[in-house]
């Protein structure tokens, strides 16, 4: 390649500026779209799993074999204090808390429904998931509460009562005897997530050990990591410390995945439809390309003739419009590189709420300010599958170069 | 003359014998049913009943007291363990309370709660309400016959009728030709074995032969089952509407 080539290449860019900055914004469009459609759903994925993870399962949790699927209160934890001297030798944790949980009727003065009765640690509990935060009407446990409930506002709807008001739990103890007790209302949460609002009641964990004669056994030892990344070399090094600690009950360390197989499900599910748009949208773009440079070469028919008589050989003409279109390609996916990296990263400080989504996301737990993120991987991706498909567009117009005869070339047009 | 009414009561006899036949397999099974659960019911029944639930790793003792009047109202009591007394269950038609003496409330149950596991056993609300769901809401067919000390069994299963609201897909009875109800299976939607309640140690138990003890055992797992055992059954005509009230709930009579 010498440099007698780039110069008329780069002439030849300049010689139609308007056809040449068109395609290469085409090129920088798709580039800029990709970049910003991969970061936007890559961010959404991280959303979505900690703000569900958060509030219900956190990343990693320790539970009795079968617990998940039983829900039997029967299968705990007997001795939570040997989970959390594994957990302090577990680099990567975020913070920890203790869980007890169990089905039981809850009833109003006129009315019962069935219900979720978590018993939380308030001052862990406060430190981790957003509850604290989503309690709407009246307070968050103090560390001191004791028969005071926290429940879900459309629980609170069904069951007709208002902060102060008493409720009945009624359930059975991990000793089989009946567990009744009278608690207070003392806030209101709403996650809004319907399931979450309808079928939760929190009490303190204490007093969850009380009713349900617990005798210091919990149902979930929950683990938050500080990042999504940390989570499977956690979980790895908690199993690793359980088996060695020789407990007697058998346990099993999940982490999210395994908690809601549904999020995962959800999210490969949105991956999929994801990848049908971007084929859609790199088919779109590499067309048009392919469209410009064919058009460049019908165009210049007559112009290569003269090239071709001059005595330029078939090859280096072919090296000629490749070098044509891939600076112009090169440009394009710079400038689209540049500017979707700009405009991820300003969303991405500042957030975007789509307007009208706010009840679909609400139903999925989901804040309705949603962040892209921009990491090197969804920048790359986005422009390297842009650089890939342009490139191969442009080889079909000059291969077909080579089958140019000058005379008749000369004639046409 | 005598050809004609030959031949006259020859179509009789013939008409009688198809009819019945063909009444007889379809009436035969729901009356056999019918005859069991009201045999077991009696008009109306005191019991004292011990209960023993078992676990895998752990086991716990009830012992109940209960009332049934009909096929649709029964009250059960608590008497031991102390811890648990006075809880009891009021069932009454298709509604049904729960009564905890600790909070001193009665809590009016959702009609869902009638499938549910009673005090963790492995009997739900309707099993020990002997409640009258088999009749009403399945269809019965009958299975084949086995015999049993010497005594005739019928086999019968029972498929739930359209729309019934029961959380089986069939149920599967043995009921002896005294209308003794040996066996009780419970299969779910895809027609396995969930549960089966099985009754042993016939012998004369308020002044007819009775089953006196109930034993129902999950089919997946042999170390989880509940063992029903009468100490006390005594049939009675009728008891008093008072008997079946919240106030009686709350207040049960030793």
């Amino acid at each position: 390649m010498t440099s007698i080539e780039l110069k008329m290449a780069w002439r030849n860019i300049w010689r139609n500026p308007r056809r040449s900055i068109l395609t290469m914004l085409a090129v920088a469009f798709a580039c800029l779209l990709l970049i910003f459609m991969l970061s936007w759903q890559f961010g959404s994925y991280e959303t979505m799993i900690n703000s569900t993870v958060k509030i219900q399962t956190g990343h990693i949790q320790v539970q009795a074999l079968e617990f998940r699927e039983k829900n039997d209160i029967r299968l705990a934890v007997q001795d939570p204090a040997a989970i959390i001297r594994i957990l302090k030798k577990t680099a990567g944790i975020n913070a920890y808390t203790l869980r007890s949980k169990t089905f039981s009727l809850i009833s109003s003065k006129n009315r019962t429904c069935g219900a979720m009765v978590i018993g939380i640690d308030p001052v862990r509990e406060g430190r981790m998931s957003p509850l604290k935060k989503l309690v709407r009407k009246g307070r968050y446990f103090s560390s001191d509460d004791s028969n005071q409930a926290i429940i879900g506002s459309l629980l609170a709807k069904n069951l007709r009562v208002n902060i102060g008001d008493e409720l009945i739990i009624l359930g059975q103890g991990f000793d089989g005897s009946v567990a009744a007790s009278m608690v207070k209302v003392k806030g209101i949460f709403n996650s809004g997530q319907d399931d979450f609002d309808r079928g939760l009641v929190h009490i303190p964990l204490k007093f969850f050990e009380a009713v349900y004669a617990m005798r210091g056994a919990v149902h979930e030892v929950v683990v938050t990591a500080n990042s999504l990344k940390e989570v499977a070399e956690i979980k790895k090094k908690v199993a690793a410390g359980l088996a060695s600690a020789g407990l007697k009950t058998k346990l099993v360390v999940l982490d999210w995945k395994q908690l809601m197989p549904g999020l995962i499900e959800a999210i490969k599910m949105d991956l999929v439809s994801g990848l049908i748009f971007y084929v859609i949208l790199i088919v779109v773009v590499a067309f048009s390309i392919l469209n410009t440079f064919l058009m460049a070469i019908f165009e210049r028919t007559r112009e290569f003739g003269i090239l071709m008589a001059l005595g330029i050989s078939a090859g280096k003409l072919t090296r000629l419009l490749l070098l044509e279109s891939m600076t112009m390609t090169l440009l394009g996916v710079f400038i689209g590189a540049i500017a979707g990296s700009l405009i991820t990263s300003y969303f991405q400080a500042h957030g975007i709420v789509i307007p009208g989504s706010t009840e679909l996301l609400r139903q999925y737990g989901l804040p309705e300010r949603m962040h892209p993120r921009l990491s090197l991987l969804s920048a790359s991706i986005g422009a390297g599958i842009v650089l890939l498909i342009t490139s191969l567009t442009a080889l079909y117009p000059a291969l077909k170069v080579r089958r140019l005869r000058p005379l008749e070339a000369m004639m046409s047009a | 003359m005598q050809m004609k009414r030959a031949a006259y009561i020859f179509v009789c006899l013939a008409v009688l014998l198809t009819a019945g036949k063909d009444n007889g397999a379809a009436l035969d099974t729901d009356a056999i049913v019918q005859a069991a659960v009201t045999y077991y019911r009696g008009n109306a029944s005191v019991s004292t009943v011990d209960m023993i639930v078992h676990r895998p790793n752990w086991q716990r003792a009830y012992t109940i007291k209960a009332w049934t009047r009909g096929q649709k109202d029964s009250l059960f009591t608590i008497l031991a363990p102390s811890r648990d007394q006075g809880n009891g269950t009021l069932k009454r038609g298709r509604e049904m309370w729960t009564y905890n003496p600790k909070v001193n409330r009665v809590i009016k149950l959702p009609p869902s709660m009638m499938s549910q596991a009673w005090m963790g056993s492995d009997f739900s609300n309707n099993d020990l309400a002997k409640s009258d769901s088999i009749l009403e809401d399945y269809d019965h067919e009958a299975a084949g016959t086995e015999t049993h000390d010497g005594k005739k069994v019928y086999v019968i299963s029972a498929r739930p009728k359209s729309n019934a609201p029961v959380i089986w897909g069939m149920q599967k009875l043995k009921i002896r030709e005294d209308y003794i109800l040996l066996c009780q299976e419970f299969y779910d939607e895809d027609l396995r074995l969930v549960k089966a309640m099985t009754g042993e140690q016939i012998q004369p138990l308020g002044g007819k032969l009775f089953p006196k003890v109930w034993k129902m055992q999950k089919a997946d797992r042999p170390q989880a089952y509940t063992v029903l055992d009468y100490r006390e059954l005594v049939f009675h005509d009728d008891l008093s509407d008072s008997i079946f009230s919240l106030s009686s709930l709350k207040q049960p009579r030793r």
